[in-house]
């Protein structure tokens, strides 16, 4: 897997190189700035971008619009956006244009490698990786508790793991449950929902994606 | 030259003094007494007509009256619309512009409860009122120009009128004298010129008469129709608050930026480090790959003691735990950290708030900065002195000088200083030395 790295914090950026290419993967370019990564991203065509939203020179929301651009640019590319806190208003900007090959995640999510690694295969694939508390604050929102109160906890745990982007085989390592008790956990969830049966994962995410957000 | 020097200044003064009543400004300032007495005898008119004739009945009906005219007067905000006119009119013909009064709050009680607390509107009925006394004073203005006027006339007609045959005896004409009392008998034409020299004293002192009459209407106008003293402090107040909250809310952002950019990222990296150490350790049994673990281990044992430092750091730019002790000894702190030799005396016998403290001392941490990065001085004197309710702060160096109050820094310095009424003074000379002194009271 090719990846490039935008992040202004040296250190961050140095662990980040460091963590991916012990996994073996390349990182044919790390940068410090939204234009920067638009010119690097151009240049080494890379399987996907992990985005710092606070850089260089307003320290505001530059990652996030040079995610965007990214994203308009070049549809094949996967964003990882990366940062130290989850806005709502980003979440929603950022999956305007769908949920595939996009991912938003806290920083703190690299301290577990192997999961961080997996998201970042994920989004690269095409897929979704967003953060619990993204799913979080997305179930927290209250617009469908009343859909949500006919669910049984465990039918909630596997909404939230599917609102993350996670694969059945995923959901069922996470909760230590068959595949199969996934499945019709599913199944069940989108039936109480009223939501179209939906084949493969990323038409699966987009669908709760948008009951949640709608 | 030094001789003629009292002698043309005393010229100077008889031309300007006969000159006087011609100015532009005698005209006006006559004006402007003319318009007073008409407000005046206004005035007094609508205060007889209530109170007069003094009976018992119409005592009360007087006071019935004003009951409900006074009230019915603010409510509809004839107070603030009779200064307006006030301070036009001064506007107009003295020129006098005085700033009016800020607008009124809408008070819980609706109109008629803002008006009658609208303190402008209180003091521009006082002014109205007060115009009836003044008017005594302008009406006097007035008569001296009317009457030494007149009195000018007198040598001029009296041939046309007094051609009668001696031995005719006539009553005599009467003449103004500059006391309204006293008059002049006329009988004889060299009498006329009496009266004429009258007229001369009369119109060479109206102009200061009318002026002195002014000036204290001036004085009125701008204590009771203005803004008023304590909406000044109120606005000055309003001034200094909006920069104590930016301030706050700039020290906030910054913290939130130190944390951001430092100890959140060194604890990231710190996670990162041990996430990677612990794979390489592998879930169980033997360890994968023990030297890589061991660096991995090693790099995020850095990464926490930087973050302790940094949040060491951190902690103490936000309150330095030894100022709990006093400024003395956080300043001596702050001195014996200093890059120059500071000479540090202080001398505070009774203890500032911890506001005054916590801001005497970062002026003291900023400026002993500045002048380790900008001075290239090879002493600093830190004083801080308790005077009455101040706390002084000074800090001089024998550096080169040129420090720019208006520079950011010192500019920041100065408007949370002034958060607190306080002050803050730069000298610096190009050359030097730099004296920036910082006046602080002693309780925010």
């Amino acid at each position: 897997m090719r990846v490039v790295i935008a992040e202004d914090a040296a250190l961050m950026r140095a662990g980040l190189i460091r963590l991916l290419e012990d996994r073996g993967h390349q990182v044919p370019a790390a940068v410090a700035d939204g234009d920067a990564l638009l010119a690097a991203v151009a240049e080494h065509r890379p399987d996907v971008a992990v985005v710092d939203i606070r850089m260089p020179p307003t320290h505001t929301d530059e990652g996030l619009r040079a995610a965007l651009e990214l994203r308009r640019r070049h549809p094949g590319t996967g964003v990882l956006v990366f940062s130290q806190y989850i806005e709502t208003r980003y979440t929603a900007r950022l999956l305007e244009g769908g949920a595939a090959g996009v991912g938003y995640l806290l920083k703190d999510r690299v301290a577990d490698v192997a999961e961080f690694a997996d998201a970042l295969a994920r989004v690269a694939a095409g897929g979704t990786a967003l953060d619990p508390e993204v799913v979080g604050q997305l179930l927290g929102a209250g617009r469908h508790a009343r859909g949500l109160a006919g669910l049984t906890p465990r039918e909630r745990e596997v909404l939230a793991l599917m609102a993350e982007g996670r694969s059945n085989a995923g959901i069922a390592a996470a909760l230590v449950i068959s595949g199969g008790a996934v499945e019709k956990h599913v199944a069940s969830i989108f039936g109480k929902l009223g939501l179209p049966p939906s084949e493969g994962d990323n038409r699966r995410v987009l669908a709760v994606l948008r009951y949640l957000a709608s | 030259m030094a001789a003629t020097g009292p002698v043309t200044s005393m010229t100077a003064l008889a031309r300007a003094a006969l000159r006087a009543p011609f100015t532009r400004r005698a005209r006006d300032e006559l004006l402007f007494c003319l318009a007073g007495v008409l407000v005046g005898l206004a005035v007094l008119g609508v205060v007889v007509a209530l109170l007069v004739p003094g009976t018992a009945r119409s005592v009360v009906r007087a006071v019935a009256i004003v009951a409900v005219l006074l009230p019915l007067a603010l409510a509809t905000g004839m107070g603030r619309r009779l200064g307006a006119a006030h301070r036009r009119l001064a506007e107009r013909l003295l020129g006098e512009r005085v700033p009016p009064p800020a607008l009124p709050r809408q008070g819980a009680l609706g109109r008629l409860g803002a008006g009658l607390r609208d303190g402008p509107s209180w003091r521009a009925l006082a002014y109205t009122l007060l115009k009836a006394p003044i008017a005594v004073a302008e009406g006097y203005a007035v008569f001296l120009w009317a009457a030494g006027l007149a009195n000018l006339t007198y040598p001029f007609w009296w041939g046309l009128f007094r051609n009668h045959p001696p031995g005719v005896r006539l009553s005599p004409v009467l003449a103004g004298t500059p006391f309204p009392g006293r008059v002049l008998h006329i009988s004889t034409y060299p009498g006329t010129f009496l009266a004429f020299a009258a007229g001369v004293v009369m119109v060479l002192a109206a102009p200061w008469v009318t002026r002195a009459v002014v000036a204290a209407d001036r004085r009125l106008l701008r204590g009771l129709l203005g803004p008023g003293r304590l909406a000044e402090r109120v606005r000055d107040l309003e001034q200094t608050r909006a920069l104590a909250v930016d301030d706050s809310a700039t020290l906030l952002r910054q913290v939130e930026r130190d944390l951001h950019d430092g100890a959140q990222i060194r604890l990231a990296t710190l996670a990162m480090h041990l996430g990677m150490a612990k794979e390489k350790l592998g879930d169980d049994g033997d360890p994968l790959d023990v030297a890589g673990a061991r660096e991995l281990v090693d790099a995020a044992h850095q990464n926490a003691k930087d973050a302790l430092a940094e949040l060491r750091d951190l902690a103490r730019g936000i309150h330095p735990p030894v100022l709990d002790n006093g400024l003395a000894d956080a300043l001596a702190t702050l001195a014996a950290g200093s890059a120059i030799p500071v000479e540090l005396a202080t001398d505070i016998p009774v203890r500032p708030t911890p506001a005054i403290e916590t801001i005497a001392y970062f002026c003291a941490a900023e400026l002993l900065a500045n002048a380790a990065k900008h001075s290239s001085a090879s002493r600093i004197g830190l004083r801080a002195t308790g005077r009455g309710d101040l706390l002084l702060l000074s800090v001089t160096d024998d550096g080169g000088g040129g420090a720019d109050p208006g520079g950011s820094g010192l500019s920041g310095l100065a408007q949370r200083v002034s958060t607190v009424d306080g002050r803050l003074e730069v000298a610096s000379p190009p050359g030097g030395p730099t004296r920036v002194v910082v006046e602080l009271p002693l309780r925010a």
